[in-house]
C-alpha cells in the first residue's frame, strides 16, 4: 500500500479539494445560503436515522409498552437486571441521607447547592456517581447557555424558539419554568465567580444557536460546559458536601407502596455493592451516547450508558419522547482519532457555512439540528456529494476560516481556543483550512418525564438534566441542554428540599420493582442474555476479546 | 579512655587511609578511642555544598532571557541592558549573569536545563539605575532641576548589596559617592555618615526583628548626630527595616527620634517638580510631609 | 425505503472503529507502545486511550470525556531513546513507536474549604489558603508538563504579583488533571490555586450585568405572565403559525 503524503494535516488528495473550498468562498458569503421552508423540512427529515425507517421498534414492557424506541435503548429496557434480587441484603443500610443524587454532572451538582441552600444540612446529602464527580457530558458542552436577557429578547421568544425546535411535542409548563429561571441561573453563576465572555463595555457577548431568533447564548470560550461545571464543583467541595465515586445505581430500592426510597450502588472498583435509604431521589444520570445508536459515533463521555433511564423505568417510571435521538449535524469527520467529538453549533453561529465537494453551501448552516444533521446525510449518501476520508468515511466541509474574515483576525483563537487546540494536536490549523464533519450521536432529547418541578410520576424520585423528557420535545436547542441542567438542577434541589421540610416517612426498601420487571419479561417472552445497566462501553480489540479468559 | 564519636569522610578510607591509621593509633595513646560512627554518609562537600548549583539560576536568568526576547519582537533595538531599582534584584541578577557568563560550561549546562526557552546568549547587562543615571551625568540632571532640595539634609544610605561583592557593586565598597553626587546634583545639602554601607540587617527583620532594631538604631543614631534630616536609599528591604522598623527602635530607645526614609527616586520626582501623587508617600511609614512642607518642597 | 435502510447499513461499517472495538484484519500499519512496561502491537492511526483497549484494557479510572476537556486521561510516558519525560491526554494523542507510557488518573492535592462570598479579591485572600505558592522558584516544570500548553508559572507568577486578570485569563483553558502539581518541587497544587483566583476574579472584577438584573426583575414582578397565558391557550395550529411568523433578529 503507498503512502500517503499529508499536506497541512490532510491527505493530499483532500488537501486538493480544500482547495476549492477556498476558491469558493468570496462567492458564497455573498449569496449565503436560504433557510428552509417547513415543508423541506419535512422531505430532508426523511434520511434523518431517527426518522429512516429500521432504526426502532416497540418497547414489549413497562409503562411505555407498545411505544417505540431506538433498537438499542429497548435492548436496555428489555434486559434482565445485573442483580439477582434475592441475593442483596437490604437490612444493612449503608447510608441514610435525606436526599441521594445520582449522578455529578451539572444538574447534580446544581440540585446538591441547592437542596443546600433550602436548609439541607450538608451532612442529609449525599451525591453518587458513576466515574469522577464532574465526569458527564456537562464537562463537554462548548457552545453556551441561552437566557433571554437582552431588551429585545424576552422569555416568550425563547419559549417560542424552544418549542418551535421540539417539534411542539414540549411539555409547555415545563419549557416556561425553563425559559422564566434563565436569566436568574445566569445571574447565580456569576456571583458564584463563573467568567462568562464579556465586550469591551463589559456586556455579555451572546451569540445565536440553530433555531433560536435572538442571540442569547452566554458562553466561556468553547468551555462553557466546563467553566460553569468547574465553579459549582468548586462550591460543593467547599460546603463538603458527602459525594461518593465510581459508584454508580444499579437499581432504584422502593417500598411495598411503590415510593423510590433510595438506591443500591456499585463500586466499580472492588465490586462491592452498597444499600442507600433515602427519603427523596434525585435521578440527573445524563445521557445515552455510547449506546451508538445506529452505529453512529458520538459526542458523548465515556460513562453515557443510558443507566438512569434503565432504573428509573424498572421501578415504573413513564418515559416521555424516548424515540427521538438528537444527532449533532458537526461532529468531527477526520482525522480518525478525533471521529465523532463535538463541533460546536457556535462556529456555525459565528459564520461558518457547510459545503460540500464541489465547493457549495449546499443548506442553511443554522438549521435546528435535526434538520442539519439530515441535510448532511443527504448530500453524502444520497446526492453523493461528500469527501471520503482514508478510513471510508464520508463528511462535507465546515468552512471555518471564514469567522476569521467576518468577525476580524483572531477571532477563532479567542472564542474556540478548546477546537483549536483539538486540531492542532493532529496538525491542523482551523484557522487556515476546512475541517470535515459528519453527524454524531448528541444528545439524549427525551427521558424520564418531569414537571417543572422536577418531579416524576414516581412519589420520591425527582428528575433533572438530560436524562429528563418533556424540556427539549423531540429535538433540543443549542444552548437549552446546560440550561435544563441548571433550572431543573436548581428547582429539583429546592423540590427536594421541600420534601424532606415537609416530613416523609420511609417505607422499608425493596426489590419488589424488580422481581416483578423480570416476571413481566419473562411473560413478554423475551429471552434474552443481555443486562442491564450496562455502564460503560466495551472498545477492547476484538482478536483479545476472543482469547479473553474471566479468571478472577 | 575517652570515647569519642569519630565522623571519617570518604577520603580518609581510600587515598589518605595513612591519615586515618596513623590518627587512630596516635589517639589511642593519648587515651582517646575514636568510635567510627556505625552508618554515615558523604559529608557532601563535593555535590551539595559545591556552587556549581545551577538550579538556583534559572530564575534570574529566565528574566535575562526576557531581555533577549524583547530585542527579537523589536520592542527595543540592540538593547541588552537590563535595568533595575531593587537593590537585591539588581544584585541577584547580576550575580547569576556573571555566575554562568564566567564559564560557558555553566551556560551551556544552564541552557540545556531551560530546554523550553530559547538559549541564553550571556550578552545582556545588567545595570541598577543609579549607573544609568550616571552615565547621563549629574550635570544633566542638576539642569532639570525645578525645585533644589535646598537646605534638605539627605544622607545617602547604601547598605550591603549595591556594594558588594566588589564585581556587582556599582561602586566603591568602602566609600560609595554615587548617592552624593546624585543629592547634590537635586540641590540638597549631603550629609555622609560612615554607616553608609553597615547592613540595615536584612531577612533578620522576619524572626528577630529586635536585632535589625538595634542595627537600624545604630545607623539612624549616627544620621541624627551628624545633622542629617532623612535618607535617602534604594531597596524596599533596606526601606522597610529602616523606616518601618523604627517603631521597634522607639520601643527599645524612647529617646530616639523618627527620621522619615525617602526612596532615592521620590526625592527626584520632588526635586523635578513632579506632583506629589506620583511619590506615593502614603506608602512610606513614617510620614516624610510634614519634613518636605517645612523646607517649602511639597508639590501638590 | 430500501435505500434508506442500505445508507444507514454503511454509515453503520464506516464507523466500526469508534463504535466497537478494532478487528485486527482491519489494520495495515503497527507500532509498539510498552503500557506499565509491557510490549503490546497497535494500530498506528490511534490514539493513545484507543490503543490501550485495543490491547484488551477496560477503562475504569482514566477515562472520561474521551475529548480533551476533563483531564481523567493524563499520560506520562517516554520516547525510546530519549530521556525527557513527556506528558500528554491519552483521548487526544496519536500512538507513536517505542512510546513508554504510565497513567496517573488522580493527583492527591488539599483543597481548602472558602466561601467566595465572605472573601474579598485581594492577594492576601489567596495566601490564606494557599500560602506555599511563595515557594515558587521560577523552574518552569509545572508548565512542562502541562497537556494543555499553558504558561503555568507565569499565572503563578502573576497571581504573586496581584495579576488575577492576567492568572484567570491564561489559566481558562486548564482541565485539571493534576500534572502539574505531581511535578512541581514547592508542592503547589496549581488547578486548585487557579480555580480560586479565576472565581475571584469573575465575582469581584467583572463588571455587573445591567440587562440581566434588569430581566430578573421584570420576570419577578410578572412582566410576561400575561402574553404566556395568552400563548398557552392557543391551538397547535395558531402556535405554529406564531413560530412561522416569528421574527428572526440575529444582528
Amino acid at each position: 500500500m503507498s503512502e500517503l503524503k499529508f499536506i497541512e494535516g490532510y491527505p493530499e488528495y483532500m488537501y486538493k479539494l480544500i482547495e476549492i473550498v477556498h476558491e469558493t468562498r468570496t462567492a458564497r458569503m455573498k449569496e449565503p445560503p436560504k433557510a428552509m421552508t417547513l415543508e423541506e423540512r419535512e422531505e430532508v427529515l426523511k434520511i434523518h436515522p431517527d426518522y429512516a425507517p429500521g432504526g426502532k421498534r416497540e418497547i414489549k414492557v413497562g409503562p411505555n409498552k407498545g411505544e417505540i424506541a431506538p433498537n438499542e435503548v429497548v435492548d436496555l429496557l428489555e434486559a434482565y437486571p445485573v442483580i439477582d434480587p434475592d441475593e442483596i441484603d437490604l437490612e444493612k443500610v449503608d447510608y441514610e441521607p435525606d436526599v441521594l443524587i445520582i449522578g455529578g454532572g451539572l444538574a447534580g451538582t446544581t440540585a446538591a447547592l441547592w437542596a443546600n441552600n433550602m436548609g439541607v444540612p450538608v451532612e442529609n446529602i449525599l451525591l453518587t456517581t458513576k466515574l469522577r464527580h464532574g465526569d458527564s457530558n456537562s464537562i463537554m458542552a462548548q457552545g453556551g447557555t441561552q437566557a433571554a436577557d437582552r431588551p429585545e429578547d424576552s422569555p416568550v421568544i425563547h419559549f417560542l424558539d424552544t418549542i418551535g425546535g421540539g417539534h411542539f411535542a414540549n411539555k409547555f409548563d415545563v419549557v416556561r419554568a425553563l425559559v422564566e429561571d434563565a436569566p436568574y441561573i445566569i445571574q447565580w453563576l456569576t456571583e458564584l465567580g463563573a467568567m462568562f465572555d464579556r465586550d469591551e463595555n463589559g456586556n455579555f457577548v451572546e451569540l445565536a444557536g440553530g433555531g433560536a431568533s435572538r442571540r442569547r447564548m452566554h458562553a466561556a470560550g468553547d468551555y462553557t460546559g466546563l467553566e460553569e461545571l468547574r465553579v459549582i464543583r468548586d462550591e460543593f467541595r467547599n460546603r463538603k458536601i458527602p459525594c461518593l465515586e465510581f459508584y454508580p445505581a444499579i437499581e432504584l430500592l422502593t417500598d411495598v407502596e411503590g415510593r423510590v426510597v433510595g438506591a443500591v450502588l456499585w463500586n466499580m472498583e472492588t465490586g462491592e455493592y452498597k444499600i442507600v435509604k433515602a427519603k427523596v431521589t434525585i435521578l440527573a444520570t445524563g445521557g445515552f451516547g455510547r449506546l451508538h445508536i445506529r452505529g453512529f459515533p458520538t459526542t458523548n463521555h465515556y460513562g453515557a450508558t443510558c443507566d438512569g433511564v434503565v432504573i428509573a423505568y424498572r421501578a415504573g417510571a413513564k418515559l416521555r419522547d424516548m424515540d427521538t435521538a438528537q444527532y449533532h449535524p458537526t461532529g468531527a469527520a477526520y482525522p480518525q482519532q478525533i471521529i465523532g467529538l463535538l463541533l460546536t453549533e457556535k462556529l456555525r453561529g459565528a459564520g461558518a457555512q457547510v459545503v460540500n465537494i464541489d465547493g457549495e453551501a449546499f443548506v442553511y448552516p443554522l438549521e435546528p439540528r435535526d434538520v442539519e444533521a439530515a441535510a448532511i446525510i443527504r448530500e453524502c449518501y444520497i446526492r453523493n456529494k461528500g469527501v471520503t476520508t482514508p478510513t471510508g468515511i464520508r463528511g462535507v466541509w465546515l468552512d471555518t476560516p471564514m469567522i476569521d474574515l467576518i468577525h476580524g483576525e483572531g477571532t477563532i483563537k479567542k472564542s474556540f481556543p478548546g477546537m483549536v487546540r483539538m486540531y492542532k494536536r493532529f496538525g491542523i490549523d482551523i484557522t487556515k483550512n476546512p475541517v470535515l464533519v459528519f453527524p454524531t450521536l448528541h444528545y439524549q432529547n427525551g427521558g424520564v418525564e418531569t414537571d417543572p418541578n422536577g418531579r416524576t410520576n414516581l412519589e420520591g424520585l425527582l428528575v433533572a438534566g438530560e436524562v429528563s423528557g418533556g424540556v427539549h420535545g423531540k429535538n433540543r436547542l443549542m444552548g437549552n441542554s446546560t440550561l435544563d441542567c441548571l433550572v431543573f438542577g436548581r428547582r429539583a434541589g429546592i423540590t427536594a428540599a421541600e420534601y424532606v421540610k415537609k416530613g416523609v416517612t420511609v417505607g422499608k426498601p425493596t426489590l419488589n420493582h424488580v422481581k416483578k420487571y423480570i416476571k413481566q419479561l419473562e411473560e413478554a417472552g423475551i429471552t434474552t442474555k443481555r443486562k442491564s445497566p450496562i455502564l460503560l462501553p466495551d472498545y477492547r480489540g476484538k482478536a483479545v476479546l476472543a482469547r479473553m479468559i474471566d479468571i478472577f | 579512655m575517652i570515647k569519642i564519636p569519630y565522623y571519617p569522610g570518604c577520603t580518609l578510607k581510600t587515598t589518605a587511609k595513612n591519615f586515618e591509621t596513623s590518627a587512630i593509633e596516635s589517639a589511642k595513646i593519648l587515651g582517646v578511642e575514636l568510635i567510627e560512627l556505625p552508618k554515615w554518609n558523604c559529608c557532601g562537600t563535593v555535590f551539595s555544598m559545591t556552587t556549581d548549583d545551577l538550579m538556583h539560576h534559572l530564575a534570574p536568568i529566565r528574566n535575562l532571557i526576557r531581555v533577549q526576547e524583547m530585542n527579537e519582537k523589536g520592542i527595543v533595538k540592540n538593547e541588552y541592558r537590563v535595568v533595575t531599582l531593587c537593590t537585591m534584584c539588581f544584585n541577584t541578577l547580576k550575580r547569576s549573569n556573571l555566575f554562568v557568563k564566567q564559564d560557558p560550561e555553566r551556560l551551556k549546562k544552564i541552557n540545556s536545563l531551560m530546554d523550553e526557552e530559547k538559549d541564553y546568549q550571556g550578552n545582556v547587562k545588567v545595570l541598577h539605575f543609579l549607573e544609568i543615571l550616571k552615565e547621563l551625568g549629574f550635570e544633566q540632571i542638576r539642569k532639570k532641576v525645578k525645585k533644589p532640595l535646598q537646605n534638605l539634609k539627605v544622607v545617602p544610605y547604601y547598605g550591603c548589596l549595591m556594594v558588594r561583592p566588589e564585581d556587582v557593586g556599582i561602586d566603591k565598597p568602602e566609600n560609595p559617592t554615587i548617592l552624593k553626587e546624585l543629592f547634590e546634583a537635586l540641590g540638597a545639602e549631603v550629609v555622609d555618615i560612615p554607616f553608609k554601607t553597615r547592613c540595615c540587617g536584612s531577612y533578620q527583620t522576619v524572626n528577630r526583628k529586635e536585632l535589625v532594631a538595634e542595627l537600624v538604631f545604630d545607623i539612624l543614631n549616627q544620621v541624627r548626630m551628624e545633622g542629617g534630616e532623612c535618607v535617602g536609599l534604594s531597596c524596599p528591604l533596606c526601606a522597610f527595616n529602616l523606616d518601618n522598623r523604627q517603631d521597634e527602635v522607639k520601643k527599645l530607645h524612647p529617646e530616639f527620634s523618627m527620621v522619615p526614609v525617602f526612596y532615592f527616586t521620590q526625592l527626584m520626582a520632588v526635586a523635578f517638580g513632579l506632583n506629589e501623587k506620583i511619590c506615593g508617600f502614603e506608602l512610606n511609614h513614617i510620614n516624610p510631609k510634614p519634613l518636605l512642607e517645612k523646607k517649602g518642597l511639597l508639590n501638590v | 425505503m430500501g435505500e434508506t435502510l442500505d445508507i444507514m447499513e454503511r454509515i453503520r461499517e464506516s464507523n466500526k472503529s469508534v463504535t466497537t472495538g478494532l478487528d485486527e484484519k482491519d489494520i495495515k500499519h503497527w507500532v509498539t507502545i510498552y503500557i506499565m512496561g509491557k510490549a503490546y502491537r497497535v494500530p498506528a492511526d490511534l490514539t493513545l486511550m484507543q490503543a490501550i483497549e485495543f490491547a484488551g484494557y477496560r477503562f475504569i479510572r482514566g477515562a472520561g470525556c474521551r475529548a480533551g476537556f476533563c483531564g481523567a486521561c493524563a499520560t506520562v510516558y517516554r520516547k525510546e531513546g530519549d530521556y525527557k519525560l513527556r506528558t500528554a491526554m491519552a483521548c487526544q494523542t496519536r500512538v507513536e513507536d517505542g512510546m513508554y507510557l504510565v497513567q496517573i488518573p488522580f493527583a492527591p492535592a488539599e483543597k481548602p474549604s472558602y466561601d467566595i462570598s465572605k472573601e474579598e479579591a485581594s492577594l492576601s485572600v489567596v495566601f490564606k489558603y494557599f500560602p506555599e505558592i511563595a515557594r515558587c522558584v521560577s523552574c518552569n516544570t509545572c508548565t512542562k508538563a502541562c497537556p494543555q500548553d499553558l504558561e503555568v508559572m507565569d499565572c503563578v507568577q502573576a497571581i504573586l504579583r496581584g495579576d488575577f486578570k492576567f492568572a484567570a485569563e491564561n489559566s481558562f483553558e486548564c482541565i485539571q488533571c493534576g500534572l502539574c502539581a505531581m511535578r512541581c518541587p514547592a508542592e503547589i497544587v496549581h488547578y486548585h490555586l487557579f480555580q480560586l483566583v479565576r472565581r475571584i476574579h469573575g465575582k469581584y472584577n467583572l463588571p455587573p450585568e445591567p440587562n440581566l438584573k434588569k430581566r430578573i426583575e421584570e420576570i419577578k414582578e410578572g412582566k410576561y405572565n400575561e402574553e404566556f397565558e395568552r400563548i398557552l391557550k392557543l391551538s397547535l395550529e395558531e402556535l405554529k403559525e406564531m413560530y412561522r411568523k416569528r421574527e428572526i433578529k440575529l444582528d
